[in-house]
């Protein structure tokens, strides 16, 4: 006897809960069910709800059976609040339901966006948000969980791209940013203006990529003294701002922006953010060396004011290092970038041209070195920089004089092509036939 | 091992009508199969032994409108397949059959809360999911577009005290882990951020004295698959006994620069 279609589809869902049942981490059974449910004309998108519910009270952790949800929630549309207070719920249960966390996240950007502030999430919920982590934290500190969504919460900021600096000699004009932009970003949005006229040109990433944070602007201007140059670039809904250079030296000009990496919570927020700062610091009187709390401090020390409390950061982020041993390589890394961006603010007042690391504490890594690029100077002796910062040196297009002096440099694969006059790589442990090679290439005098 | 007969294997696991091959003979062709057989014939340096505009063909008939591939004609969907076909077309020369731009944009769509990604939107973070996307996002180019720094920290809060990884936060550590986590924190230029010593002390562990083989956890059965991430994660720790291995395509470097490929890794 032929069996009827529905039926036929009835004993699909059947097979498909007895495998799920052997093993409900198997791709291709909750595949299966998906696509009998939607090739079959009825679906009973209830049942299937219930099916999730029921296997994740099993296994909260199951990602199959989240991802099949957000499927099931798909066709059957329950509110998104009826969701959002399903993440409650789980929760409430158990703080360390990662999923459940991750769910969330993305119920909370569809439900509450700040749509009128342009932040991704509307205040009064991101400080509800931010409470729900502190009473989560306040259950076990030691769980994970609740440390990764507070960290989004935290970074939940406006974000927007802002021009670092421009330089203009006779051989380059280079224009750095505050991070990645496109080929098509900077043709459409950016135009050189040298005395009072457009210069039309063409723009080349400095990686040879599609998105750079270093672009070279190729023209046919001839850069002599006593021109008037200017960007014109366009910020949020097409307002267009005007940064202008000024000469430095013969046939050099440079323009800088002002630097900034503070990010910009709402006041409320803020508050909130400075409440729970004020408990974190209590809870690291009674136990100075827990990681968590630690750590947590420090990143809100960072957010509510990173200026004013510099020396404080660094100093947890020494202690963290010894506490937390198997992520010191990140710690000295997050160090670096937080030393480097103090630095920048004083550099940029001050119109420094060259770059030299300027606090006591040795450099890891290079982040932001493009703001940095239009320095003929560039000092980075005596850090503990490896060879894996190499490639990055190649937003050092305007420098002359390079000092790698006294680093743990082991290798020289990855060294860009610069027009360096001066490369000074004495006290690194290099191979000199390495050394040498690299001599046959280069131009400048290398000094090892 | 036998060369002639593991390349006249895959050349017959090849189906002619849609291009694309099996695991085994008389299978169905799936995407996971296609790369592997690849691959294999990369390292060898014989893809003469299949018929490439087949395999492009194939691949190419996988993508979807949204830019994400099915693994086979059933349409399944997975950012594992994103990888699995820009490796694909990547070894054969012909990333430009397929729209690189969709497909970059398929697998951002998955990037979650933690930077992470999953299998599909909305998915939940996984290592061996972050390695995909991360390795497409290589293989494309597009490094730029992930937020390193947040995408790091996530990685190497994997590392337990036993020096071992997990995939997930409040997870189980395991083998295969140390790959999928180490590559990724290879392309990120972060490698550093995870303590290599006692990863290493883990994945040693976990090698079995009598057969040689590497299993998930120490004391478990090895097999194959934990056997290969275990050696190329010891790779990227530095161990110079074992070929250096290519974080994006988990296969020889000296293969990677025969065929002149340069996946990118972010600066730092
Ligand atoms: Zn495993």
């Amino acid at each position: 006897m032929q069996k009827s279609m529905p039926n036929l589809y009835d004993s699909e869902l059947q097979l498909t809960e007895y495998c799920l049942k052997v093993n409900p981490k198997s791709y291709g059974s909750w595949h299966h069910r998906q696509w009998v449910l939607i090739t079959r004309p009825d679906p009973d998108w209830k049942t299937e709800l219930n099916l999730c519910n029921k296997y994740l009270k099993m296994d909260e952790r199951n990602f199959h059976t989240w991802h099949y949800r957000s499927f099931v929630v798909s066709k059957c549309q329950p509110s998104l609040k009826d969701e959002f207070d399903f993440t409650t719920e789980k929760l409430l249960d158990n703080f360390s339901n990662y999923s459940a966390w991750h769910y969330r996240s993305k119920m909370l950007v569809e439900l509450y966006p700040d749509v009128k502030g342009g932040r991704p999430i509307e205040d009064s919920h991101h400080k509800h948000e931010l409470k729900m982590v502190q009473s989560a934290a306040f259950t076990d500190p030691d769980d994970t969980s609740a440390w990764f969504y507070q960290r989004w919460l935290l970074g939940a900021v406006k974000n927007n791209v802002d021009l670092a600096v421009i330089s203009v000699t006779p051989s380059n004009t280079s224009l750095a940013f505050s991070q990645y932009v496109s080929k098509d970003f900077v043709n459409s949005k950016i135009e050189i203006i040298i005395n009072d006229l457009p210069v039309s040109g063409e723009w080349l990433s400095c990686i040879g990529n599609q998105y750079d944070n270093l672009w070279i602007f190729k023209h046919n201007v001839l850069i002599e003294d006593g021109l008037d140059i200017k960007v014109q670039y366009e910020i949020e809904n097409g307002q267009k701002q005007v940064l202008s250079c000024v000469p430095i030296k013969p046939f050099t000009y440079v323009g800088r922006n002002k630097v900034n990496f503070q990010k910009h919570y709402s006041v409320p927020v803020l508050n909130e953010l400075k409440d729970q700062l004020e408990s974190c610091r209590q809870l690291l009187a009674m136990e100075p060396d827990n990681k968590w709390t630690l750590l947590t401090t420090t990143v809100f020390l960072n957010c509510i004011n990173a200026k004013l409390y510099h020396t404080e950061v660094i100093d947890n982020l020494k202690t963290l290092k010894s506490i937390d041993k198997l992520r010191a390589g990140y710690y000295e890394d997050l160090k670096t970038k937080w030393c480097i961006e103090n630095q920048l603010y004083k550099d940029y007042e001050n119109g420094e041209l060259v770059f030299k690391v300027n606090f006591g504490e040795k450099i890891s890594c290079l982040p932001h070195l493009q703001y940095y690029s239009h320095c003929e100077k560039v000092d980075l002796s005596n850090q503990n920089l490896t060879s894996k910062v190499l490639p990055s040196l190649i937003v050092l297009q305007n420098c002359k004089c390079l000092s790698l002096k006294n680093n743990k440099l082991t290798s020289l694969r990855g060294f860009p092509s610069l027009a360096l006059e001066e490369l000074d790589l004495q006290g690194n442990d290099l191979d000199i036939n390495e050394v040498n090679r690299i001599r046959e290439v280069f131009k400048g005098n290398i000094i090892f | 091992m036998p060369k002639g007969e593991i390349i006249e294997f895959i050349t017959s696991c090849q189906d002619s009508e849609s291009g694309g091959i099996s695991a085994s003979i008389g299978h169905d062709p799936h995407i996971l199969y296609t790369l592997s057989a690849v691959q294999v014939l990369a390292m060898y340096d014989r893809l003469d032994a299949i018929d490439v505009d087949g395999v492009v063909r194939y691949i190419v008939s996988l993508q979807q409108e949204d830019g994400s591939f099915d693994g086979d004609k059933w349409g399944e969907v997975d950012t594992r397949f994103s990888f699995c076909a820009v490796m694909i077309l990547s070894l054969l020369h012909r990333l430009d059959a397929i729209n690189i731009n969709k497909t970059v944009d398929f697998v951002l769509s998955c990037m979650n809360f933690d930077c992470g990604f999953g299998s599909k939107p909305g998915s939940e973070s996984h290592a061996g999911l972050i390695y995909c996307c991360v390795g497409t996002l290589s293989i494309c180019k597009r490094m730029d577009a992930l937020r390193a720094d947040e995408l790091a920290w996530w990685l190497c809060e994997r590392q337990l005290p036993s020096g071992g990884l997990n995939g997930r936060p409040e997870k189980l550590p395991d083998l295969c882990y140390s790959w999928w986590v180490m590559s990724s924190l290879s392309m990120l230029n972060r490698i550093h951020w995870v303590d290599k010593k006692s990863l290493e002390q883990f994945i040693l562990a976990c090698q079995d004295s009598e057969t040689g083989g590497f299993s998930d956890r120490p004391g478990d059965i090895p097999d194959p698959f934990h056997t290969v991430f275990g050696l190329a994660g010891l790779s990227l720790l530095g161990d110079t006994s074992i070929k250096l291995v290519n974080p994006t395509y988990c296969m020889p470097q000296e293969t990677i620069d025969r065929l002149k490929l340069e996946p990118q890794v972010l600066h730092i």
